[in-house]
């Protein structure tokens, strides 16, 4: 190599590390990131006492990877440097055809099904009042043949087949009307949840379960809220490139419907939308405001029965359809919720209860237990 | 602190670098000594002491050797003897005292507990090479090194601290003084750096997942056995080569050579060969240390067998807390003493077969290497060799080959000298261009996988 070439190799080298070093150094630190929808590490406060146990050096890493210059970039180009080898996928999201993130699902042994199905099949028979199951079946079971051939992805039938073949109630077979109607957006592309069709469908099929007549779809008034709906498989996957998902909602706000969150006890009005969280990444909070402890809807209809839902966030946007066949609409998630089901249906003077789960809440959900105690 | 991090490459390395060139170069050894306590002591503080104990006790040592090894033999040996003890005391306590505490309760009646310490980083790669230094002196090898600066940057000199490669005092003793540097020699740091990045950050990282998927599969077929056998072989290679070719750049930049610790390990043609190409400042130092201190071949056949067989239990042994480690070691041994007897001269005669054993000898041992206990290995090795019962090959396999042949296409090819041969063919015009271009592409594709990952652990970090 000649002394030219010696020369640009050492100012190339140089002049990359020391820009990184001063654009981390004077870029503003940012708090959140919302494409990886969690707060970021900021610089954290030296002690002897973080140095000795090791603490301060590990969070000072995050920190300076968490706060990279233009983080998301490289986020993005490692992604493209993933499927430019023919992977197919980045950090386990496929990228499949229509622009559609698939995470296969990957199912916890037999033995573990089972006694998941045991605790919601204990709690069936202590409720006192009729208990419907509904499993969702997502995206990756439905769409599951446009995943490349060979990739893991385990069967959500076979775990839906078994919790149902122990649990004595009314079971929904959500996976049957889906797959009638799998040609249309029953799930976002982006995003795990299930899109307010996917829902309706859900609310048809529920019809008899829990005891009333479904709309046929005459009563749906389509509009759209969001074209630019980025869910959790586009933030996990780094494929920052694909067309944003649109959100629509099949029913407006009705009139006289009261909704309450109980988020810290004590009652807060709220409502079925939230147009406010349209401005923010995380849209799938449109619907009933993000997660709560307990949400109370009263539709004003005092003579119809009232639905105890025990939730996880694809009721959110279930709920919409609801309120023209029930008085009271209970939602309570067992992940914030502290205190006895049993006791709640009897103070509350609950009708039906709906334990209603996707699959993989139903697999993973260390708080399933907590609905007999 | 790890290499392939982005805060040691966007943070540390500009200031070590920056504060290094910039001070006047009598001061460059004094700034390398602190650096380099940062550097060690980043994850586990404490243990700069240790550092600290583990040079002042070397340094004072080899000052005492030396000033009693030519009137008062004995007791220069003696003092070596005492050092050793103390150095090979330290490495016994950190890195075995809970193995030796769990074999040793497992005898009725005896309960040793166990302490759970965390190992001190580089602890086996820093006390062997800090070791070697009053054993030169002792041997007349090497001259006494008086200043202390000069002494410490060598024994915790960041670059080969925690991976080696193992460098022997004698092998360095006359670049610890005022360092120069050169243009020149920076850009073969860099070019060097910039391979090994780009062995550990986009292949063997890159390889390690097929190896976990490979591992984790609920059927085993022999397929995906060899599959991942394979994909650990490959990114064990790159892993470590790629580390050793970072230490050797990273080394260049501030002005030193280390010598070579890899030479195509998997183009050797006998497992003698292989160990002649892997790791080779170990196998160096277990033989100037160890093997030839012990007699070596110089005591007839049986005894050279003998000190074959206790280098390879400790070189086994060095590599891990673990009895699979000794087992390895002594697996070695047996192919190292088989090919002495009986197989090296019918290997070189057929080549073609001495590659396919070779690598079948490195690729099983590896698994032996990898796997925790002896039932997964065996689980392992019979569903390599046809017993596992989960049937040839399955989709998931064929998916896994199919996502992952290109870099291990890539692996394999740069597991050979070709890619190196071919480029320096190229003509020196092309080259001149081809070469930054290249560089520049490595680290900011390496960027991009440093960035998006949060775990990136080293897999010969705790050795």
């Amino acid at each position: 190599m000649t002394k030219r070439v010696n020369r640009i190799i050492l100012v190339l080298f140089s002049a990359f590390i020391a820009i990184f070093f001063l654009a981390n150094l004077f870029i503003p630190d940012r708090e959140f990131s919302p494409n990886e929808n969690r707060y970021l590490q900021t610089l954290p406060s030296f002690s002897f006492r973080s140095l000795f146990s090791g603490r301060f050096t590990s969070d000072f890493e995050s920190y300076c990877s968490d706060q990279f210059a233009a983080r998301d970039w490289w986020i993005s180009l490692k992604a493209r440097l993933e499927l430019a080898q023919g992977k197919g996928e980045n950090n386990g999201v496929f990228l499949c055809e229509g622009e559609r993130l698939i995470e296969p699902f990957s199912a916890p042994p037999a033995a573990e099904i089972r006694r998941r199905a045991e605790i919601v099949k204990t709690f069936a028979e202590t409720a006192n009042v009729p208990v419907t199951l509904a499993l969702i079946p997502t995206a990756s079971e439905l769409y599951g043949d446009i995943l490349p051939r060979g990739a893991e992805n385990d069967s959500q039938a076979a775990v839906i087949d078994l919790v149902y073949s122990v649990f004595p109630g009314q079971t929904a077979d959500l996976l049957a009307s889906f797959r009638e109607h799998a040609g249309e957006d029953l799930f976002y592309r982006t995003d795990h949840h299930w899109t307010s069709r996917g829902a309706f469908l859900a609310y048809q099929t529920l019809s008899e379960a829990l005891g009333y007549v479904a709309d046929d779809g005459s009563a749906c008034m389509p509009e759209i809220v969001s074209e630019a709906f980025c869910g959790t498989a586009y933030s996990s996957s780094g494929f920052f490139w694909v067309t944003p998902d649109r959100m629509e909602i099949l029913r407006p706000e009705p009139d006289g419907l009261t909704v309450e969150r109980y988020d810290a006890g004590v009652p807060v009005p709220s409502s079925l939308y939230h147009r406010e969280m349209l401005e923010t990444k995380d849209k799938y909070r449109f619907f009933l405001g993000g997660n709560s402890p307990r949400i109370v809807l009263d539709t004003g209809k005092a003579d119809l029965p009232s639905l105890l839902i025990i939730r996880d966030s694809y009721s959110d946007s279930f709920v919409p359809f609801l309120p023209e066949h029930f008085s009271r609409i209970h939602l309570l998630d067992l992940r914030y919720f502290r205190n006895s089901i049993q006791d709640y249906i009897r103070e509350e003077g609950i009708d039906r209860v709906l334990v209603m789960y996707s699959v993989n809440n139903f697999c993973s959900d260390s708080n399933l237990m907590l609905m007999t105690q | 602190m790890v290499f392939s991090s982005i805060v040691f490459l966007f943070l540390y390395l500009p200031v070590v670098l920056g504060v290094y060139y910039i001070a006047p170069v009598r001061y460059r050894n004094l700034w390398l000594f602190l650096v380099n306590l940062v550097f060690y002591g980043w994850g586990e503080p404490v243990y700069i002491l240790l550092m600290l104990f583990s040079i002042c006790v070397n340094y004072f040592n080899g000052r005492w050797i030396a000033r009693v090894r030519e009137e008062n033999k004995k007791k220069a040996k003696a003092v070596l003897a005492l050092n050793t003890a103390i150095n090979l005391g330290l490495l016994l306590f950190f890195k075995y005292f809970d193995l030796i505490a769990e074999t040793v309760s497992r005898i009725p009646g005896v309960s040793v507990p166990t302490l759970g310490l965390t190992l001190p980083i580089g602890i086996s790669f820093y006390t062997f090479q800090t070791m070697s230094y009053p054993i030169d002196v002792y041997r007349g090898d090497a001259k006494v090194q008086k200043n202390f600066i000069r002494f410490g940057m060598f024994v915790a000199l960041f670059p080969q601290l925690i991976a080696g490669p193992i460098v022997r005092y004698k092998d360095i003793s006359d670049q610890l003084g005022e360092r120069m540097g050169s243009t020149e020699q920076f850009a073969r740091g860099v070019e060097r750096f910039t391979v090994g990045l780009a062995k550990k950050v986009l292949i063997a990282n890159n390889i390690g997942a097929l190896w976990d998927a490979c591992s984790s599969a609920s059927s085993l077929t022999v397929a995906g056995a060899w599959l991942g056998a394979l994909a650990f072989s490959l990114q064990l290679y790159f892993d470590f080569s790629g580390y050793s070719d970072m230490a050797i750049g990273l080394g260049r930049m501030l002005g030193f050579e280390f010598r070579e610790n890899f030479n195509y390990p998997y183009i050797s043609r006998s497992v003698t060969e292989f160990w002649r190409r892997w790791h080779i400042s170990l196998g160096t130092w277990f033989r100037d240390y160890l093997y030839i201190p012990l007699g070596g071949n110089r005591r007839g056949l049986p005894r050279q067998l003998l000190n074959i067989l206790i280098v390879w239990a400790l070189t086994g042994l060095w590599h891990g807390a673990n009895w699979t480690f000794l087992l390895w070691g002594l697996y070695y041994a047996a192919f190292l003493l088989l090919e002495k007897v009986l197989l090296l001269k019918p290997l070189e005669k057929v080549p073609v077969l001495g590659h396919i054993y070779t690598l079948l000898v490195a690729v099983s041992g590896w698994m032996i290497f990898q796997l925790d206990s002896l039932k997964e290995l065996w689980r392992y090795w019979k569903a390599m060799y046809g017993f596992g019962g989960a049937g040839l090959i399955n989709e998931s396999d064929l998916f896994l080959g199919r996502s992952y042949l290109p870099v291990l296409l890539v692996a394999a090819i740069a597991a050979t000298p070709l890619l190196k041969n071919l480029y320096s063919r190229i003509s020196p015009r092309i080259r001149a261009v081809a070469t930054p271009v290249l560089i520049a592409l490595v680290l900011v594709a390496s960027t991009a996988y440093l960035v998006d990952a949060t775990y990136n652990p080293f897999l010969y970090f705790r050795f």
